[in-house]
């Protein structure tokens, strides 16, 4: 380990000094005036524009006498944008939902008898948003789930060729239908359609954001489940044809089998697509912050993590603002985790399959 | 799929194949009839050939589920050329099962009134009972028998005026009552799909093959519905918006005085007139108004969508070039590398409203402490930079590494390689995850709900352009417009509802959805065929 280090810092090394004295110091100013106008924005956004111009000024000089080595500088701290943000994120959800931990403490993501949610009483626990967003995600994915999978199963094995080349690219243009057309749809058809054929007391329950919920991430689910089946080797395939299965059979017993990790990280993708879906909530549910009672009543109006931000965002201050930051860091690492381990199956997809080609 | 018949039996078997595509299209029919129903397309009281609805679909039920019967039945007595194999299986043995349940348990706690240690029993009877014909049986007596039953079962509920238009169910705990518009057709889709099932495996003869063509027939129908259902929802929209969106649109030619010079000797100017076309489309074309007379459009929020996208797209765009290029090129696999692919698949699947927060709390108490449209443009660039970088980094590793390698040996040196070789090869796919990428952010209202949005009632779009100015204290640059709040197309959108227009004017709230879906729907348009006609020239 230490070894390692060492040897690594010792390579850093005469890559440094290979360098020349000119890219020696627009690396060094370049860093440092990035550092300092990251450092400038958080402290006082209006003095960022000094270290930028600096940091443009040399680059410039750089760009123009040692180009290589500053676009590959450029680059790197391009790429470690990407880490630099998330850790943003991270840090100012944790900081500004920090108030409400100290608050509540464990309560509110635990408190489950009432009052669950009172601005003038000073309470806020997350357990309704948490089942709301829970039941609707387990029913959406109920849709979702096995509709993808057949659907990706239709494209990738079943379909003729020119069926394939209309329905894989349609379904990925329906994949960008912006989620507020779904809520449009969903507030004045679909709410008035439960109103009217399931007399619901409410305009607006659980049950129906499911649904659109779970229609939006339909083609999420189809097109990456299909890109993972369609990963399955062909010769697996051939192999089982040659044997006198038939194609189903083949399908059922070596296509699914092998793609399984694939297409449940794809499940597990339309399981986040699901979670963090904000409007078509947002605009369906009635926005209030209660358990339904009983608590399996799916055709009750409460409340989502994510509608529960954008419902309140604006007239939110203090504590009830720091509980939404809550709500978010819920989200956020949720979602993070889910993200995770789709990444862990995929990794686990390619070890298993890469072997076989 | 083709197989030669046996020419012995081609008379019976193929009778009995007739019968079973019969079952299949009627079912079909069926399922497609109760998809009307549900989605209120034919009225449920209305009356085909004087037969009510609910009456024609118990007909078509239990005709069907006798059919299916009565094909188990012939196969088993040997009287058609059938490969049955011993059993349905334990899969198609569990389902029917599972229906059992349902069936048993509703009927015991709901008909019968029977309480928990009632229903439960009767329910897993139900079960067992419908588990053991499925699987104890051979295939052929197995898959048709439950099925049939079913469906007869079904439509004696219809006929017997058991499930009638004004039936109607409230379980307990629900907040819902289950009314017959909605169950009977849900049941008579359920029905129809189960008997066709059975109906298209008696058609290939059972066995192997009998289940490709049933499972097959499940799958396709599947995908079909599906598509369907998602091109009825977009024309649903445009059949809905379009009628406003192109209401007092107007075009014609006009001619107009190009140049003209006095002619000398007479007292007179020759004119020289030049055609021209002028188009007016109010929808788009106006702002906010407050008075009557003139439309009420939406070119602010069209110019708004349009600044946000390319402020993002400024900002995301070579970050994630640059940082894919690093990452492909130059850096080495290790902790670093695995850190930012962690990091972009994170920020790829971060929740959108989560990127709201985000800007609430760190952009918009920099940016003037109110929402702004530079805001809005950072946070959706945040949004696009893993987008750009994972379909970037695709591209860039697509790249033979030939071309790399040729270059090398002529001696180039690595930046020069990528400069000159490697970019300009991975830009189509590059510029094919940027508009797609681009399609997505400009879709999105979450975000800018936090950050950018508020500007409802403006009149004309953010002038960005012509509002840059100098000042003399840092940061020297000024420009009121980009930290002024906007108003975007998704905005306007979810604006309509919360605002309450949707009940006064719901045309407008459609006309404005069909306008989001078809600039964004676009750009997926142009994204994916570009895909495709690069693709193609690759595989060339």
């Amino acid at each position: 380990m230490i070894g390692s280090i060492d040897t690594r810092v010792r390579s850093a090394r005469t890559t440094v000094e290979d360098m020349d004295r000119g890219a020696q110091f627009v690396d060094g100013v370049a860093v440092a005036s990035v550092l300092a106008a990251l450092a400038a924005f958080l402290v006082a956004p209006a003095y960022t524009v000094f270290p930028l111009l600096a940091f443009f000024g040399v680059t410039a000089y750089g760009w123009k006498s040692h180009q290589a080595n500053t676009a590959k500088l450029l680059m790197f701290l391009m790429t470690a944008s990407t880490i630099v943000i998330l850790g943003l994120i991270t840090v100012y959800l944790v900081l500004r939902s920090l108030p409400i931990f100290q608050a509540m403490g464990l309560d509110l993501l635990l408190k489950t008898n009432k009052p669950l949610w009172s601005t003038s009483e000073g309470v806020y626990s997350l357990v309704p948003m948490m089942w709301g967003t829970l039941v609707t995600t387990i029913l959406a994915m109920a849709i979702a789930a096995p509709l993808g999978v057949a659907g990706a199963l239709f494209i990738s094995e079943i379909a003729p060729s020119w069926a394939r080349e209309v329905i894989k690219p349609g379904i990925e243009i329906l994949a960008g239908v912006p989620s507020i057309v779904y809520g449009f749809i969903g507030y004045t058809i679909i709410n008035t359609y439960m109103m009217e054929e399931f007399k619901l007391a409410n305009f607006g329950s659980l049950f129906a954001a499911a649904l659109v919920i779970g229609v939006m991430s339909l083609p999420t689910v189809v097109s990456v489940a299909e890109d993972a089946i369609d990963s399955v080797p062909e010769s697996m395939k051939s192999g089982s044809l040659a044997m006198g299965a038939t194609d189903w059979q083949t399908i059922k017993s070596v296509t699914i089998p092998a793609s399984f990790s694939g297409v449940s990280a794809a499940v597990l993708l339309g399981v986040g697509r699901a979670v963090g879906e904000t409007m078509a909530v947002t605009v369906m549910l009635p926005h209030q912050q209660v358990l339904p009672d009983p608590i399996y009543d799916v055709f009750a109006g409460t409340e989502t993590l994510t509608s529960l931000i954008a419902g309140q965002y604006g007239i939110a201050s203090g504590d009830q603002m720091s509980a939404l930051f809550a709500a978010g860091v819920v989200l956020f690492v949720t979602v993070l985790g889910l993200s995770i381990g789709s990444q862990l199956i995929e990794a686990h997809m390619e070890r298993k399959l890469g072997g076989s080609q | 799929m083709s197989y030669e018949t046996n020419d012995l039996v081609t008379e019976e078997s193929s009778l009995s194949e007739r019968v079973a595509a019969a079952v299949v299209g009627l079912n079909v029919l069926s399922v497609v009839m109760g998809f009307a129903a549900v989605f209120q397309w034919t009225e449920v009281e209305s009356e085909f050939f004087g037969v009510s609805l609910f009456n024609l679909y118990g007909l078509a039920l239990v005709a069907t589920g006798l059919a299916v019967i009565a094909l188990g039945v012939v196969s088993r007595a040997g009287l058609v050329d059938t490969t049955p194999d011993r059993s349905a299986g334990l899969l198609t043995g569990g389902l029917f099962g599972l229906i059992g349940v349902v069936t048993g348990g509703l009927f015991a706690s709901q008909t019968l009134g029977f309480g928990v240690f009632g229903w439960l029993p009767i329910a897993l009877l139900f079960g067992v009972g419908f588990g053991v014909v499925t699987v104890l049986p051979r295939e052929d007596i197995g898959s048709t028998l439950p099925a049939g039953a079913l469906s007869i079962v079904v439509g004696a509920l219809f006929l017997l005026n058991v499930v009638t238009t004004e039936w109607e169910w409230e379980p307990e705990g629900f907040s819902a009552a289950f009314t017959g518009p909605v169950v009977g057709p849900v049941l008579t889709i359920f029905a129809g799909l189960v008997c066709a099932w059975a109906a298209a495996k008696a058609h290939e003869g059972f066995g192997t093959r009998g289940r490709q063509a049933g499972a097959y027939l499940l799958v396709g129908l599947n995908a079909f519905g599906m598509l369907g259902v998602l091109l009825l929802l977009i024309l649903f929209v445009a059949g809905k918006g379009w009628s406003r969106m192109v209401e007092g649109v107007k075009f014609g030619l006009f001619s107009e005085p190009a140049f003209w010079f006095q002619m000398p000797g007479l007292d007179q100017y020759v004119v020289f007139e030049i055609p021209g076309v002028w188009f007016y489309w109010p929808f788009t074309m106006n702002g906010y108004s407050l008075s009557k007379d003139v439309m009420n459009g939406v070119l602010p929020s069209i110019v708004g969508t349009v600044w946000l996208v390319i402020g993002a797209v400024l900002f995301a765009v070579p970050l994630g070039v640059g940082a894919a290029v690093f990452l492909t090129e130059y850096a080495e696999q290790g902790g670093f590398t695995r850190a930012v692919e962690i990091a972009t698949n994170g920020l790829w699947s971060t929740p959108s409203i989560v990127y709201g927060l985000f800007g609430y709390a760190f952009l918009v108490p920099r940016l003037g402490n109110t929402t702004s449209l530079l805001a809005g443009q950072l946070v959706l660039g945040f949004m696009l930079l893993p987008l750009v970088l994972i379909t970037s980094r695709e591209a860039i590793k697509t790249v033979p590494k030939e071309y790399r390698d040729a270059s090398a040996a002529l001696g180039v040196s690595q930046w020069e390689t990528i400069k000159s070789v490697v970019l300009p090869a991975a830009m189509p796919g590059v510029i094919t995850g940027v508009i797609l990428g681009v399609g997505r952010i400009a879709g999105e209202t979450a975000p800018i709900l936090l950050v950018a949005t508020g500007n409802l009632q403006a009149s004309r779009g953010p002038q960005v352009l012509t509002n840059f100015h100098f000042t003399s204290s840092p940061p020297f640059v000024a420009n009121p417009a980009l930290l002024d709040s906007i108003s975007a197309l998704p905005y306007k959108l979810y604006a309509t509802i919360t605002a309450g227009v949707v009940s006064s004017d719901p045309a407008f709230g459609w006309a404005t959805a069909l306008v989001l879906l078809i600039v964004v729907l676009s750009f997926y348009a142009v994204g994916i065929v570009s895909r495709i006609y690069f693709r193609r020239k690759l595989e060339q």
